[in-house]
C-alpha cells in the first residue's frame, strides 16, 4: 500500500519536477554559473571566465547603484501604502450595508487588468492636459508634470502601483476578516469596548499571520518593479524611475551582455532573499513575546 | 517495474522538451510547395503573420517561390516582437547560441554592425554595379559594414519637418527651399515670432518630445550631422572625440535654449500639432498619413530639416528601417543573396508601400508609385531621402549610443545639466561596452 502510494505520488510529482528543473532550477544555476563570466549573447563562443569582476563591477555602476536606490524607494512608498490600504479597504468593506459585491469588484477590477494596460491609463490620467490636472485646476492648483519630471515620476508611480495591486491584498485580508470567530467580538462587547480596543485586541492579533504574509508578498513584487516605468517613462526622467530589474533587462537583452545581467541578477535575488529572512525573524520575535506578554497578563 | 516505466516516461518527456527547439530543415513534400530537386531556404521575419506587413513578407515569398520554382524554395516564418525587439531578438540570441539561425533573417538598420561584427550574418554575394544601383544610397550605407553588403531592406524611412500652412500664412513666414534649409539661428528667430501667436492659441510654436528608446537618436541626431559632427569614428569602435564632440555639445545645447525660450512644452501634450495648437513638429513619415485620414482640417506641409549654422551640403537626416541579411550558418549564400534580392527588390517595396505605407527602398519602386509623384508633402520626403538621408552610427554598440543620446538629450535640455559633463559621462559608459571589441 505505501509502495503503491509513494508510486503515486512520483505520478503526480514527476512531470512538475521535470519542467521545473528545466525552466527554473537549470536556469538558476547557469544564471549564477554566467554571473562569473563575461557571457555575450550575440557571440556566445568567446566567453570567458572572469572570476569576480562583473561583482565588483556592478557596484561600482553608478546606474546600477542609482537603479538599486530607486528600487528601495519604490518599496518605501508602496509597502505601507499598499499593506495599510488593503487593510482599511476590506475593513470599510467587511462592515458595509450596502453594494458589498459592487465594492469587492471594483476594488478588484485593477487586479485583473494587464499591467501595460493599466499604464497606458495613467498615462492619460497623468498627462499634462490629463484628468488629474484638469482636476487640480478646479481647485487653483498648478498642473503638475508628474511622470515627466524627475522629483515626482517616482511617488506616481508607486501610488499607480498600489492602487492597481491593492485589491488582491484586500480579498486575502477579507477573507481573514469573515474568519474570525464573531463570540471574540461578542465577548468584547459585553466588557464594553470600544471599536479601537476592538480592532486593537481582537481583529489584528487574529489577522498576525496574514498580515506577514501579505507584507512580505507585497515587498518581494515591490522589489520586482518592471512594466510600469517601462510603459510610462522608460525609467526617466533622468533614470529616476529605473528599477533594478529593469536594469537586468536592458543589460541582458537590449545591450547583449548575459554575463554582467546575470550577476545582477544574483545580487538582486540574495538582497531579496536577506531581506525576506529579516522581515520573517523580526515579525515572528514580535509574536513570540505578544505570546509572553498574554501569558504574563493571565498570570 | 512500474518505477521504471516511469522513469522512462519521464525520459522521454525531457527528451523531447529538448529536441523540441532543435531545426531541422525538412525533407521535400513536407512543407507544401517544397518540390524534389529544390533548394531549401528559410526565412524570419520580425512581424506577425496577421498584420499588413506580415501579409506583405508572405506575398513576397510566395512570389519568390513562383519565380524560382524549382531551383529554390523560401519558408517564411513570422516571429512576433515586441516595441523594443524583444521577443524576436530573444529568439535570434538562443539560436545563436543553440544553433538554428534560418538562411535569412531580418536585421533592425542600426543593428546590422553588431550582428556583423559577433558573425552572426555575413556578407551577401557580391551584386552588380546595376543591381546596387537600384537602391537609394543610404540603404547601401546602411547594409554596409567595414566595405562588405551585409543586408539590403525593403522599407526606407524618414522624418519630417511638418509645419501647419494656415498658422505659418497667419504669421507671415515663408519656407524654403529644399536644398536652402533654416540654419538654428534662423529657426529660433521664426520661433520667437511665432511665440505670441501660439501663445494665443494656447499652444507652443514646436511640437516636440525627447522620449525615451530609439526616437529621439533617430529624429534629433541629424542636428549633430548637419553641423559636421559623427556620433561615432568610422570604423564604429571609438566614440571618445566624436559623442562628445563641439558639434554634439552645440547641438544638445541648441535643444537647451528650445526648451529654456518655452518654444515647446516640457511634459509632452498629446496631438499639440494636430489639434492646430503647434506650428512645426517632427515626426515619422507615417504622420502624412494619419493627418491626411485623421485631422483632414489640418493643412500640412513638408518644411526641410532644420541645419546647422555650419551646414556644408552635406548628407544629415534621418533613415533606416529593418532589412533582409544572410545568416553565417546559411551554407548556400549565393541562394541566400538572390531571396535577400527579392525580399528588398522593387515589387516587394511596392507591395510594402500599399500595405503598410512605409517607404520602399529602390528608386523604381517609388516612380512606380504615384503618390510620390502627385503629392508634395510626399515628394518633399522622397527627395529628402534620396538627397539629404544619412543613416545611423554604425558600431556593434549602437544600443549603448542610442541609449545614452537621449540619456544626454534629456538631461541637458530638460534637467539643465552640463552638457560636456553629461556626454563625457556618456563616452565613458560607451567605452566600457566598446572594451570587448577593442582589447584583442
Amino acid at each position: 500500500m505505501k509502495k503503491k502510494n509513494s508510486i503515486m505520488g512520483m505520478a503526480f510529482f514527476g512531470p512538475a519536477l521535470v519542467l521545473l528543473t528545466i525552466f527554473l532550477f537549470l536556469p538558476m544555476l547557469l544564471t549564477f554559473g554566467f554571473s562569473f563570466t563575461d557571457y555575450f549573447a550575440l557571440n556566445p563562443e568567446l566567453t570567458h571566465f572572469v572570476g569576480l569582476e562583473n561583482y565588483i563591477n556592478i557596484f561600482k555602476d553608478d546606474l546600477f547603484v542609482q537603479s538599486f536606490i530607486n528600487t528601495v524607494k519604490f518599496v518605501i512608498i508602496i509597502v505601507p501604502l499598499q499593506c495599510g490600504g488593503a487593510l482599511l479597504l476590506a475593513l470599510a468593506i467587511n462592515k458595509a450595508a450596502h453594494c458589498k459585491k459592487y465594492f469587492k469588484v471594483a476594488f478588484f477590477v485593477p487586479v485583473v487588468m494587464s499591467l501595460a494596460v493599466v499604464s497606458t491609463l495613467w498615462m492619460q490620467i497623468y498627462s499634462p492636459e490629463g484628468i488629474l490636472n484638469t482636476l487640480l485646476a478646479n481647485f487653483g492648483i498648478d498642473a503638475q508634470p508628474f511622470i515627466h519630471s524627475a522629483d515626482q515620476a517616482l511617488p506616481s508611480i508607486a501610488i499607480m502601483s498600489v492602487w492597481q495591486g491593492v485589491g488582491y491584498q484586500m480579498i486575502i485580508f477579507l477573507g481573514g476578516l469573515q474568519n474570525i470567530n464573531p463570540a471574540l467580538y461578542e465577548a468584547a462587547e459585553m466588557d464594553h469596548a470600544s471599536a479601537w480596543q476592538k480592532f486593537k485586541d481582537i481583529t489584528l492579533p487574529e489577522l498576525k499571520p496574514l498580515c506577514i504574509f501579505v507584507f512580505i508578498t507585497v515587498t518581494i513584487g515591490a522589489f520586482r518593479m518592471l512594466v510600469q516605468p517601462m510603459v510610462m517613462t522608460g525609467g526617466g526622467p533622468d533614470h529616476s524611475t529605473y528599477t533594478i530589474v529593469y536594469d537586468i533587462y536592458e543589460t541582458g537583452t537590449v545591450n547583449w551582455e548575459m554575463g554582467l545581467a546575470s550577476t545582477m541578477a544574483i545580487v538582486f535575488t540574495v538582497f531579496v532573499v536577506i531581506l525576506t529572512i529579516i522581515q520573517n525573524v523580526l515579525t515572528k520575535d514580535k509574536e513570540g513575546r505578544k505570546h509572553v506578554n498574554k501569558k504574563a497578563k493571565a498570570n | 517495474m512500474k518505477k521504471r516505466l516511469l522513469c522512462l516516461v519521464g525520459i522521454v518527456f525531457a527528451a523531447a522538451c529538448f529536441t523540441g527547439c532543435q531545426q531541422k530543415d525538412p525533407e521535400p513534400g513536407d512543407v507544401a510547395g517544397y518540390d524534389e530537386g529544390e533548394e531549401y531556404l528559410s526565412i524570419w521575419v520580425h512581424s506577425i503573420e496577421d498584420t499588413e506587413e506580415g501579409q506583405a513578407y508572405k506575398e513576397s515569398v510566395e512570389s519568390f517561390n513562383e519565380a524560382y520554382d524549382g531551383q529554390y524554395f523560401a519558408d517564411i516564418e513570422f516571429v512576433p516582437r515586441n516595441d523594443s525587439g524583444g521577443g524576436y531578438s530573444d529568439k535570434v540570441n538562443a539560436s545563436v547560441m543553440a544553433g538554428g539561425l534560418p538562411d535569412v533573417l531580418t536585421v533592425d538598420g542600426p543593428n546590422i554592425s553588431a550582428y556583423a561584427a559577433n558573425g552572426i550574418i555575413q556578407p551577401l554575394a557580391d551584386l552588380t554595379e546595376e543591381e546596387e544601383s537600384e537602391y537609394l544610397p543610404s540603404i547601401i550605407e546602411q547594409g554596409t559594414v567595414n566595405d562588405d553588403l551585409y543586408a539590403l531592406g525593403v522599407m526606407e524611412s524618414s522624418v519630417g519637418f511638418y509645419y501647419n500652412k494656415d498658422i505659418i500664412e497667419e504669421a507671415g513666414i515663408e519656407i524654403p527651399d529644399a536644398d536652402d534649409p533654416w540654419t538654428w539661428s534662423e529657426f529660433l528667430n521664426i520661433l520667437e515670432e511665432l511665440k505670441p501667436l501660439m501663445d494665443e492659441k494656447d499652444g507652443y510654436p514646436l511640437d516636440m518630445t525627447f522620449p525615451v528608446g530609439e526616437t529621439s537618436i533617430y529624429y534629433f541626431a541629424p542636428f549633430v550631422w548637419s553641423g559636421g559632427g559623427e556620433l561615432v569614428s568610422e570604423d564604429g569602435l571609438t566614440v571618445d572625440g566624436y559623442f562628445n564632440s563641439d558639434q554634439t555639445a552645440a547641438a544638445m545645447e541648441f535643444f537647451r535654449t528650445v526648451v529654456e525660450e518655452e518654444y515647446m512644452s516640457e511634459a509632452p501634450i498629446d496631438h499639440l500639432f494636430e489639434s492646430g495648437r503647434a506650428a512645426f513638429k517632427f515626426d515619422g513619415a507615417w504622420e502624412v498619413n494619419t493627418v491626411y485620414t485623421s485631422y483632414p482640417d489640418i493643412n500640412l506641409g513638408v518644411a526641410p530639416y532644420v541645419v546647422s549654422d555650419d551646414w556644408d551640403g552635406g548628407t544629415y537626416t534621418p533613415t533606416g528601417s529593418w532589412a533582409f541579411a544572410a545568416s553565417s550558418e546559411t551554407e548556400d549564400i549565393d541562394a541566400a543573396t538572390e531571396l535577400v534580392k527579392w525580399m528588398s527588390g522593387v515589387d516587394s517595396g511596392i507591395r510594402i508601400w500599399n500595405m503598410t505605407k512605409n517607404f520602399p527602398s529602390t528608386y523604381k519602386a517609388f516612380e512606380n508609385i504615384d503618390v510620390f509623384q502627385t503629392d508634395e508633402n510626399y515628394k518633399a520626403l522622397y527627395d529628402q531621402l534620396s538627397n539629404y538621408g544619412h543613416p545611423r552610427p554604425k558600431t556593434p554598440v549602437y544600443p549603448q549610443v542610442s541609449t545614452s543620446f537621449q540619456e544626454v538629450l534629456e538631461s541637458v535640455a530638460l534637467s539643465g545639466k552640463d552638457v560636456h559633463e553629461e556626454l563625457d559621462k556618456a563616452v565613458e559608459r560607451i567605452d566600457s561596452k566598446l572594451e570587448r571589441y577593442t582589447r584583442e
